[in-house]
Order: C-alpha cells, then structure tokens, then sequence
C-alpha cells in the first residue's frame, strides 16, 4: 500500500488530485554526526510537530536513556515530553551512535486519528552529556496537493536534516 | 547533563575507556563565595563542591564528614577523600569539615593570615581494571586484582588520583611551594591575578617537576547549564608544561587537566591516572 501510495505522489504526479486527505506523508533524514569528544555519550535527541502557536502535536523521535535526564532536552521536555511521555514507546529507543537515520510518519497521531491539514512546525533538538545542545526548526504545511522539501544544516550536534513533506 | 550511568561512584572515577583513553567520566568542581580579600581581621570564605557536568551548578554532593545527609553510593567515595587546606605560611591543615546535601556539600575556611591559601579535595589512587567483555564492550572493576570474566581482553590494570582544587588571597596574594604531588598549577600569573584580555602565562607541575606537552588540559567558563554550546577550549602546553590563557570573559572557570603514566612492568599497575580540576576567578578589565 504504501509503495503504490509512494508511486502515485512522485511517479504519477498528475494524478494527485485522487490522493485521500488522509494520506501524508512525512520522511525525515537524520543525520547523527560524529564529534570529536572526549570522553564522548551519544546524544538525547528528540524529533517533534507542534503547531505555530507551540501546542505539541506528535513526536517522532526520542532517543534517550535514562529519565533523569529527559529534561535536558528543554524544549521538548516542556512543550510535550512530560505531559505524554508514556505516549512516546512506539518512537522511543535508546541513543543511536553517529550515523544518518530515517523517519517516517503517515499522519497518524497517537491517539490513531489522522493529522488535521494546515500550518506546522518541525522541531529537532539534541543534547550530548558533556557535550553541547541544538535545537533547530521548521515550519511545514500539511494539506493535499502540497508537496515540500527542505533541508536544515546543524551546526553542533545535529548534522544535516531533510524533509521530505507530501 | 545527561548522564548514562546511575554508578556514582564509578563514575564519580575516571573512566579511561573508549575513544580516547585520557577519558574522565564527571567534572568535579569546588567553587569559593570569595577568592580575593582585603581586611585586617580573620576572614571566612564559604566553599560548595560538587560532582556535576553543569559547570558550577551542582548535581551530587562532593565530600561529607558525617555532618550532612547518608552519602549513600558515594560513601566510599568520601571515605577516601582528604580535603588539605595550605595557608600563605606554608602549613597544612585539614580542618575543613563538609556537610553534604543532596546535590552538593558545603564547607568553611577560616583565612588568618595575609597571602594566597590552597584548597585542594585530594582522591589518593583508587585501584581499576578495565576490559572487553565477550561482546566487545568495554568494562571496568574497582579494586586491585578483581575476578574478570575468563574472555575478557585488552586488560588494563589502572590507579585514578585527582585533585579538585582553588586558590584564595587575603590581602597581598603570595606564592605556594608545589606540594610535588600530581598536577598543580605553577608559572608567572598568580592564580588570584586573572583579568579579562589580560594573557595569563602557567606552567603545568607534574610530581613536582615541569609536566610536559602530553598533559591534555582544558578550560571551561561555568554557566554551561545556561548556553547551548559548551565551548571548552583545550589549551596546548609546550615540552615544559607552559602556556598562556587569555580569558575573553570574566567569571569563574574550571581548568581540567589531565595525565596518564605508563608504568614500567613488572608492576601491579598498567598505567596510572591524574587529574586536576582546578577554579579560577577571572574580574572585568
């Protein structure tokens, strides 16, 4: 389903106008990179949507270890990581070592309803124990019809970033 | 910060494994109210120490004489520590007395005399293997000769030692003999003498003799907790341990310096760990 559904956006573009509301479609790569640290902890990293107004919306990624330190990653923590952390196993997991990641999203909220269409905002934000901290954003619509791509350049502890929103 | 192990005391030691094997696990810090004086009478000046990653801020106590909260998993940590107080004259007394609280430990000093005091949070060598376990992953063991797994590889028999220290001058600041034990600050600037834009020059003691270009030391302007980059600056010293800082900024920083000494074999030890963490105030031009 999803390989026709990839097909019909980018090899059959003309016939767009048949995509379903429902059909979004968010790629993201990451790219973790590599510092020169010593001594030298994979970084917490969070990826998340809120609307332009700051209200959280999804979270896509959350890469960490231990509680205690969910807090370090200070925006994410406070716009919606301690208010629905339980909410995050599905795209939670231990720290990732230096290298690119892709994530993938159909829309779909944690509560299984699909994402309302209109203005959001990108969040991306990393922290590394003894290391430094980034945060970086960007805005995106979602709504039919509307295909965008984007790439953010870290300077710190994130690498490069692409967005791919369909 | 964020950190990835709940071991304290482990970690609290220096945990030479990885990338790079001059590796320390947690900073460890004192920071004094005060460290220049002027007066005629007695002086006291209030120090907090800490175990933390957050440059000043503190996240774990860091030394307790029976006087503050259980220190817990850090007991044997403190057990060991010396806290020594050097005056101006020379002398050297540990009557400095930490109360622990749960996120640091706090302590006065009483400065009689007129010249520069030394206080200096002592750990004498604290025994540690490291090693690969069967999966490559690197493990370490407190203690000399621990029971290793039958496959364990790349075995390092290891001593951490480390100093946490800061200086203070009532009145006319004055020069300290070196103690000749581990690393210490030395050189032209007196410690008590720092100014923003102005090149401080320092020399690098090691046992008491010049220490020399393979001493990694870095310097780190606290408030780190308040600003996404962390900016340590390494500073490159010569053969002879010297170099010079000029501090961009004024406030406190911390100076890590950092030494490791293979140990001629036959020995009990691989190689041996220093370290010191040492507290500088710097003042606006």
């Amino acid at each position: 389903m999803k390989k026709i559904l990839f097909i019909a956006l980018t090899v059959l573009p003309a016939m767009l106008w048949l995509k379903p509301v429902d059909a979004t479609e968010v790629v993201i790569d990451i790219n973790v990179p590599e510092i020169d640290s010593s001594p030298y902890h994979r970084p917490y990293i969070a990826v998340w949507l809120e609307t332009p107004k700051r209200k959280g919306v999804h979270t896509f990624a959350f890469w960490k270890e231990q509680e205690e330190w969910f807090k370090d990653l200070r925006q994410w923590w406070r716009k919606i990581g301690r208010a629905n952390t339980p909410n995050f196993d599905s795209v939670s997991g231990p720290t990732r070592k230096p290298g690119e990641y892709q994530l993938t999203w159909d829309g779909t909220l944690s509560n299984g309803q699909k994402v309302s269409p209109g203005e959001y905002v990108l969040h991306f934000e990393s922290v590394r124990e003894q290391g430094s901290r980034e945060y970086l954003r960007q805005p995106i619509t979602i709504a039919e019809n509307k295909t965008q791509t984007f790439t953010l350049q870290g300077k710190q502890e994130l690498g490069l970033i692409s967005i791919s929103v369909k | 910060m964020i950190k990835q192990t709940k071991l304290y005391f482990a970690a609290a030691v220096v945990a030479a494994m990885g990338i790079s094997s001059m590796a320390s696990a947690h900073e460890r810090f004192v920071l004094p109210s005060h460290t220049v004086l002027s007066s005629e009478s007695t002086q006291f000046v209030t120090l907090t120490s800490s175990i933390s990653n957050d440059i000043f801020h503190p996240d774990r106590p860091l030394g307790n004489n029976e006087k503050g909260i259980d220190s817990g998993e850090l007991a044997p940590l403190f057990n060991v520590l010396q806290t020594k107080v050097t005056s101006p004259d020379g002398q050297l007394t540990d009557s400095i007395q930490w109360q622990a609280f749960h996120r640091l430990s706090v302590a006065d000093v009483e400065l009689q005399k007129t010249g520069t005091y030394r206080i200096a949070i002592v750990q004498p060598d604290i025994a540690m293997t490291t090693y690969k376990d069967a999966k490559q992953a690197y493990q370490r063991k407190f203690g000399k000769n621990p029971t290793l797994p039958s496959d364990a590889t790349d075995i390092v028999r290891r001593t951490t030692a480390s100093s946490v220290a800061t200086y203070i001058s009532l009145n006319q600041p004055s020069k300290l003999a070196p103690t000749g034990s581990g690393l210490e600050l030395s050189g032209d600037t007196h410690p008590n003498d720092l100014f923003v834009a102005e090149s401080a020059s320092f020399q690098l003691l090691f046992d008491g003799k010049p220490s020399d270009e393979n001493t990694l030391v870095k310097v780190i302007k606290g408030g780190t907790r308040h600003r996404n980059y962390r900016a340590e600056t390494i500073v490159q010293l010569d053969k002879e341990g010297r170099f010079e800082w000029t501090p961009a900024e004024s406030g406190f920083y911390l100076l890590v310096a950092e030494k490791e000494v293979k140990v001629q074999q036959p020995a009990e030890v691989d190689v041996k760990h220093f370290s010191l963490n040492l507290t500088l105030e710097v003042f606006a031009e």
